[in-house]
């Protein structure tokens, strides 16, 4: 049994899971190349800076959905407002520097996660329900906490704002350290195993022994904790915080996610397909910009592009019935 | 009627003594009217999603639909609102279809399908939107929309409990009405026995897109304007109407009388705070805390807490 189960992870790896991922690693080069050469002013060097900062928080908080999206729990449709919330808390504790602001932000995010993983995890809640619930708690405390207004950040928060690094955005570096540790955790540590195993199979996970809440709950309390560092990146740049920064944060996220290919069925895919996911989307909107098509039409585009790469996903799988 | 049921309906008088006890205007003419008139968005939206959950399934495009279908009338309609309602429901039909199509043929779960098309309707909405409120100076039809008929009731209140009517009888008398309650809960056995599953999914995605772009509509029509913004929060409504009203999300159990209770009993709920003084973000907070504790007693803990809720009363009559 266990044998068999092993074969068919095995096989997994090499079969057409992989298909989505790698068309479109392959897809997302070939587009920036393309646009490189056809479309005007996309490789200026001001653009491709664009393109890093509109990459960084929605790959952030796309590596993070990765992990509930791998565990079998579909979305977590409280990103956007946990990320509007934290540009919120982000602000109002700069004065104590930038990076105790960024640690009051992840942790009260990471608590926002914890009572979403405990519901999910260990009451075995409806996942989509329960985070869309959360959503509007989360906001209606937000709003308590400022009072419905924008609140101005009294201190620097230039070095994450716009600070560079060797001539490259901070927020990008951080963006690629954070796919690369979470990355590392899901390949090699046992949480990672035993989180694509639960997504892979709910029902025999908890027969063979996983510890199946408590995965679960770490899952929430890492993608909760991105969601607001990727609410802290917004405050910095706009060195402010209110409830309408990073709202749209959960649909961006989400479209990285099943773009990149990451199977909705969980258990298969890789965070850092997540985050090519990413890349890809902001070099698509990025040319939608450059063409002159409004954030309206990006938004449709977004939405037409999540239901294609599920049904592609679907039939690479062959889904059909 | 069930146990469940009449609790909830004890509930819901409970309630409205509750409010009335604390500020008597509760119970003025006007403010159940108003109260209807709450009724009369939030219940049709409530309905259809209510029919896609009994189903099995879930339908998040509600909201944006209900946005889409409000400015549908007032951009499609022009001076002729009638024609722009025809226009916002027929696209519904499209979009129900659509996402029916994307379940049933490609056998993908409806959360991650209406994500998608959430997401698309949302942008349409901004684009039909183009960054404005859009208003009419049509006002005739909204006039008589909201011209009270017994009072407390308005005519839109009315079409709602009338779909309500409708739904209710379809359900229970009606094979595709078993049909849709059978899928819910068990689908594979549903389809050996040969129940219409195809057909049951376009009818309950159709009808719930119908319902959503029938609630934007007639609320566009009744306030002679329409926003992209309009359906933000009435999807979390909804399931919290739907599921305080006794529909399943694991699917198969509940009935439109049930997605009535919960309707009423979450609109009685949002007019009273509303009453005590909270704010649009304070109420959406209450609804998320109510939302929150039905989906926990949905789950593991329900379970727990009926579970010694049959042992101590075996106990007891031992």
């Amino acid at each position: 049994m266990a044998a068999l189960e092993m074969k068919s992870v095995g096989a997994a790896l090499l079969s057409p899971e992989r298909v989505q991922s790698t068309a479109v690693w392959i897809g997302t080069i070939l587009l920036a190349i393309w646009a490189s050469a056809a479309v005007p002013g996309f490789a200026s060097s001001a653009n491709i800076s664009a393109i890093m900062y509109s990459t960084s928080a929605v790959g952030i908080a796309a590596v993070g959905m990765a992990f509930i999206t791998l565990s079998g729990n579909l979305f977590m449709l409280s990103m956007g407002a946990t990320a509007a919330v934290s540009t919120i808390v982000f602000a109002s504790f700069l004065h104590l520097g930038l990076l105790p602001s960024i640690v009051v932000v992840v942790l009260v995010g990471a608590l926002f996660g914890l009572a979403q993983g405990i519901a999910v995890g260990v009451f075995k809640t409806n996942p989509i329900i329960t985070t869309i619930a959360m959503a509007s708690i989360i906001t209606g405390a937000g709003s308590f906490y400022s009072g419905g207004l924008t609140i101005v950040g009294q201190g620097d928060a230039s070095w994450l704002g716009i600070g560079r690094t060797a001539g490259i955005p901070n927020q990008i570096v951080l963006f690629l350290l954070a796919a690369l540790v979470f990355s590392f955790i899901v390949e090699r540590t046992r949480f990672g195993r035993e989180l694509r195993l639960i997504g892979l199979n709910p029902k025999a996970a908890h027969f063979t022994g996983l510890r199946v809440g408590r995965t679960l709950v770490i899952a929430y309390v890492l993608a909760a904790a991105a969601a607001a560092f990727a609410g802290a990146l917004y405050g910095s740049q706009a060195a402010q915080g209110n409830l309408k920064l990073g709202a749209g944060l959960d649909f961006d996220a989400i479209a990285a996610v099943l773009v990149g290919g990451v199977a909705i069925k969980g258990g298969q895919g890789r965070i850092l397909d997540a985050a090519i996911g990413a890349v890809f989307l902001a070099i698509i909107t990025n040319i939608l910009l450059l063409k002159g098509l409004s954030l309206e039409i990006q938004l449709i585009v977004k939405g037409l592009v999540v239901i294609a790469s599920v049904i592609l996903g679907a039939l690479a799988l062959g889904g059909r019935k | 009627m069930s146990t469940a049921t009449l609790l909830r309906i004890a509930l819901l008088i409970a309630l409205v003594v509750a409010f009335a006890l604390w500020n008597p205007a509760f119970i003025s003419g006007r403010n159940i009217y108003a109260l209807t008139q709450s009724f009369a968005l939030l219940g049709l939206v409530a309905l259809g999603l209510s029919l896609t959950m009994i189903a099995g399934e879930f339908d998040l495009s509600v909201g944006s639909m209900v946005a889409v279908g409000g400015l549908l009338t007032l951009v499609a309609g022009g001076s002729n609102l009638v024609h722009g309602m025809g226009v916002a429901l027929a696209f519904a039909v499209v979009i129900g279809a659509a996402n029916a199509f994307v379940v049933n043929r490609f056998n993908v779960s409806s959360l991650v399908v209406t994500v998608g098309s959430m997401m698309a309707l949302s942008g349409f909405a901004f684009w039909l939107a183009g960054g404005k409120v859009i208003s009419t100076d049509n006002f005739d039809l909204g006039f008589a929309l909201d011209n009270p008929i017994l009072t407390v009731l308005s005519w839109r209140g009315a079409i709602t409990l009338a779909a309500f009517l409708l739904a209710g009888l379809f359900m229970r008398h009606t094979l595709m009405g078993r049909d849709i309650r059978v899928i819910g809960s068990k689908r594979l056995v549903a389809a050996a026995s040969g129940a219409k599953v195809g057909l049951s999914l376009y009818i309950v995605f159709i009808v719930s897109a119908l319902c959503a772009a029938l609630a934007g509509s007639l609320l566009s029509m009744s306030l002679a304007s329409a926003a992209a913004t309009t359906g933000n929060n009435l999807m979390l409504q909804a399931v919290s109407a739907a599921i305080v009203g006794g529909v399943a999300l694991s699917g198969g159990a509940g009935s439109p009388l049930h997605v009535l209770i919960g309707s009423l009993i979450l609109t009685v709920m949002n007019n009273g705070l509303s009453l005590m003084g909270m704010g649009a973000t304070g109420i959406l907070f209450a609804n998320g805390l109510v939302l929150m504790g039905i989906v926990l007693l949905d789950g593991q803990l329900g379970a727990w807490m009926s579970e010694r809720f049959a042992a101590s009363r075996a106990r007891h009559s031992a």
